[in-house]
């Protein structure tokens, strides 16, 4: 709906991101590196991201440029790069974990970074229902007790053995990570879930300088403790913008046009027209596809308490009438691959997904229309013109769809005209992008959307298979705690999916019982298919060489390119002024 | 008679003043003169309307010549240009698509047969029940007067401050997908305020005229007096209105359209132009995508420009050129 306007309106953002708001020191293009948004800044005065569910008030530059993580794990060698942190141990059952903080780390106003603030922000998260984040709420789930041993060092005691308790909360695993927050100012806040933080402080080597609903600048601060104690170089940009970009046309002028040097996804077509115009336009491959997988697989997800879809039969139904290849080949154009499991086509997963395929229970590249029509036959359905009726009743579904990009928007489109040909009424409804993540989705006010919500593993299946446990089922209506099972996938084989999952979640990484498990519980979710995954995530983020180099790519791999996640600290500090 | 107090635009050049003897006329002028013995037979009027019925003849023909199911994704491969135009990948379109595709694989012929009738049929329908609705309170308000009529007026006048797409665009987001036809409904309820204000000014003049004093004393009812002895006099007016009144509807539904809050699986126009702008089809250079609708558009705003300027003329002779 505001596509338009914000088409309209980006050249004269654009003008005001570069000269910065008023009171702001001038700074040249060329010191200046300018990121893409893929939404609207709701709530540009609030820096309390422990209260936002849709991740905004990080990615708009907060913890790209000036929070920064304990660890940042790197995709490329699997290993924990230490950040805030240099280090941890866990106990034998993995209940305790003791971390190691860097020593030196301080904030902008001048603190010391140390074990009090973890511990306070840890426990202000344990102890507050009303900070809703994603990674607040796991920490909620999973701390029993958080301690300080010394200045530089707090150890962790779960609720449960949790192998991959640092990655997943502290190691940027995917998008973001538990943000350790300044004890100094939040102690002082009577209520932080109506805190808003502002002005903002942080470690990194930017402060906030201006916001508003469309963009966010960030500044160079003359000192950065990194710097002082010889972890790191000073990183050259001197003012970071992140600016609504608006859409995949305008996104694209921008690109030419050098008004933008990191692009949010952009389909094939598009990349390849911009490349015509503006040959320092790359991306992570130098040649087609160009596009890289992230770890979120792409599905539909199901309401499963909503007529006719709490029926199993009917959910698989719709997953034989789905042609994957076709959603890659028309959607993708060509720059991914279809989903064989629920899992990220990884090469560390690969245990996992052919244990999956072994057993009969993975995924077909293709259709088989027939086998879909002849369940929703056997559940009384009949054939009738167009569509199948039952006691007078035509079988449709609304997919709620995600306006912001058109990678959604089109997938839907090709989903909808298969289920259309096979006899459902199935239509796509558009919903603004913090309406879906904020109201839809937690709320499972929907009966089928497009998604990615098993997303979390990367190189063991716990991450995502634990993501649809029983545990995590609240009534429609309430918000399921961290997009967990949104599905409410709450059946006897849910019950038995989860009894194995969670024997699963406390055995050692890398257990040669697990892929045999994962196997076993995978036989729950096929036969009842309370989401349906469908083809990898393609994304191709255009990266412009004119003001600067550095930019991560399959051929200087020091992390993945999603610059909008909280490891966008590398990419910032590997950016070199182009010559 | 009445039609000259309908057209009474100022237009001093045509007009002579009374009394005056008339000018010398060629032969071509007469020739002219006799014409407009029928004043449907008015050039702008035939070529506008000309120009409409070449959008549904595109509508009926395409459907009987041209496979209409190319209108959904994954029809035929993305991105190909009209026949013997080269893509930016340098293929060559063919007559499998003579309009070429979209990136989704939609077949644009296929999509503007289907699209134009329908943004064509919005535009009618919204309009109809828009002017039927301003044709029965207009007169109900203008001839019966008292009480009725203040209801009316104060409505109607309330009701023209509201601006429609704001409205429309809320009431759109918040439903979802929605047709066609409740498209048009939607719309019918913000072009009806116009045509009852006019309406009723015109009647509130007719009211006192000789004829309706004669119906009157010879004991019609007052559905008779509105709808068979005054009507008549208002409609090429009242055509003048619908024309104008079709053009607003359609402009509010391509408007909406273009932002995305049309039906979502039937085309239009304005669907077309909205997933153009989408997908980047301006950066593609794929300009069948959204130059072709955008061409057809402007066919239908002409054509109904063409046809208004007609019917100006045949209410009012004053604006006929000899």
């Amino acid at each position: 709906m505001t596509r338009m306007t914000q088409v309209l309106m980006t050249t004269a953002a654009v003008t005001l991101a570069l000269t910065g708001a008023s009171g702001a020191q001038d700074v040249p293009r060329e010191d200046t590196v300018i990121f893409d948004l893929d939404r609207t800044i709701r709530d540009p005065e609030n820096f309390n991201w422990m209260t936002d569910g849709t991740g905004i008030r990080r990615m708009h530059g907060a913890h790209q440029t000036m929070w920064e993580p304990l660890f940042i794990l790197n995709y490329g060698t699997g290993e924990l790069d230490p950040w805030l942190a240099t280090g941890f141990e866990a106990n034998a059952d993995s209940t305790e974990f003791t971390v190691t903080l860097r020593e030196g780390v301080t904030w902008s106003d001048g603190e010391a970074f140390d074990a009090d603030d973890v511990v306070f922000t840890t426990q202000m998260a344990m102890d507050n229902e009303e900070l809703n984040a994603r990674e607040v709420a796991t920490i909620r789930g999973q701390v029993a007790s958080v301690e300080k041993i010394d200045d530089l060092t707090v150890r962790f005691t779960l609720n449960a053995p949790d192998p991959r308790f640092m990655v997943e909360n502290f190691g940027v695993r995917i998008f973001g990570s538990f943000l350790i927050m300044p004890e100094h100012i939040w102690s002082a806040a009577e209520n932080p879930a109506t805190f808003t933080f502002n002005p903002p402080i942080g470690t990194g080597p930017y402060e906030f300088t201006s916001a508003a609903s469309n963009r966010a600048i960030w500044d160079r601060r003359d000192s950065w403790w990194g710097a002082e104690t010889g972890f790191m170089e000073m990183p050259e940009p001197l003012r970071v913008v992140f600016l609504e970009s608006g859409g995949e046309e305008s996104r694209a002028q921008l690109l030419a046009n050098n008004q933008l040097d990191a692009g949010q996804n952009l389909s094939v077509g598009t990349f390849e027209a911009i490349r015509a115009q503006n040959p320092d336009t790359i991306a992570w491959y130098a040649d087609y596809p160009y596009a890289v997988a992230d770890p979120c697989a792409r599905q539909l997800e199901i309401n499963t308490t909503v007529a006719p879809w709490d029926n199993a039969n009917m959910r698989r139904a719709v997953a034989h009438i789905i042609d994957r290849t076709q959603i890659v080949n028309i959607a993708a154009e060509g720059a991914t691959t279809p989903s064989r499991t629920m899992f990220p086509e990884y090469g560390s997963m690969a245990p996992f997904i052919d244990a999956v395929v072994e057993a009969g229970h993975g995924l077909p590249a293709t259709a088989d229309v027939e086998a879909g029509q002849a369940l929703i036959e056997a559940e009384g359905w009949v054939r009738d013109g167009d569509y199948y009726t039952k006691d007078g009743e035509t079988l449709a579904v609304e997919i709620h769809v995600n306006s912001a990009s058109t990678e959604y928007t089109r997938t839907i489109d090709m989903v909808v005209e298969q289920l259309q040909r096979a006899g459902i009424d199935a239509r796509s409804v558009p919903v603004e992008n913090s309406v879906f993540w904020g109201e839809v989705l937690p709320f499972g006010g929907y009966e089928m959307t497009y998604s990615w919500l098993s997303c979390g593993s990367v190189n063991e299946p716990w991450a995502s298979m634990g993501r649809y446990t029983v545990a995590d089922v609240v009534p429609v209506g309430e918000r399921s705690p961290g997009f967990n099972n949104t599905a409410r996938w709450d059946t006897a084989a849910a019950e038995a999916y989860s009894a194995i999952v969670n024997e699963m979640s406390s055995m050692p990484l890398g257990d040669p019982m697990i892929p045999q498990m994962v196997a076993e519980a995978y036989q729950y979710l096929d036969a009842e298919m309370p989401f349906i995954p469908l083809v990898q995530a393609f994304k191709l983020h255009p990266f412009n060489t004119t003001y600067w180099e550095g930019w991560p790519s399959n051929d200087d791999y020091y992390n993945h390119p999603f610059f909008h996640w909280n490891s966008g600290h590398q990419i910032i500090h590997n950016l070199e002024r182009a010559e | 008679m009445v039609e000259q107090n309908l057209g009474d635009k100022a237009h001093p050049g045509a007009t002579r003043p009374p009394g005056a003897p008339p000018p010398d006329l060629t032969a071509r002028q007469v020739r002219r003169m006799k014409r407009f013995d029928n004043p449907w037979r008015n050039p702008k009027l035939i070529w506008g309307a000309g120009l409409l019925l070449s959008i549904v003849a595109l509508g009926i023909l395409g459907r009987l010549f041209w496979d209409t199911d190319l209108v959904f994704t994954g029809s035929g491969m993305p991105r190909q240009a009209p026949v013997g135009v080269e893509n930016i990948r340098g293929q060559i379109g063919s007559w499998a698509h003579p309009l070429g595709t979209d990136v989704s694989g939609k077949d644009l012929l296929a999509l503007l047969i289907v699209g134009a009738p329908n943004s064509l049929y919005v535009g009618v329908l919204a309009s109809l029940i828009g002017m039927s609705t301003g044709i029965f309170l207009g007169f109900t308000a203008g001839f019966v007067g008292g009480r009725t009529d203040d209801v009316i007026r104060v409505l109607s006048d309330v009701m023209i401050t509201i601006p429609p797409l704001l409205i429309l665009v809320v009431f759109q987001a918040a439903y979802g997908d929605i047709s066609l036809t409740l498209m048009a409904l939607l719309i019918a309820a913000f072009v009806w305020q116009s045509p009852t204000r006019l309406i009723r000014a015109q009647v509130l003049s007719m009211r006192e005229a000789g004829y309706v004093q004669m119906a009157r004393l010879s004991g019609a009812s007052t559905g008779h007096i509105m709808f068979r002895e005054m009507m008549p006099n208002l409609v090429p007016y009242l055509f003048g209105s619908f024309i104008a009144n079709v053009t607003t509807s359609i402009v509010t539904a391509v408007g909406l359209e273009v932002l995305g809050l049309g039906p979502q699986r039937i085309p239009t126009l304005g669907r077309v132009i909205y997933d153009a702008i989408n997908s980047g089809a301006l950066i593609q250079n794929l300009w069948w995508w959204w130059g072709i609708p955008t061409l057809l558009l402007a066919v239908m705003f002409i054509g109904l420009l063409l046809i208004n300027l007609g019917l100006d003329e045949v209410s009012n002779p004053r604006l006929r050129r000899l």
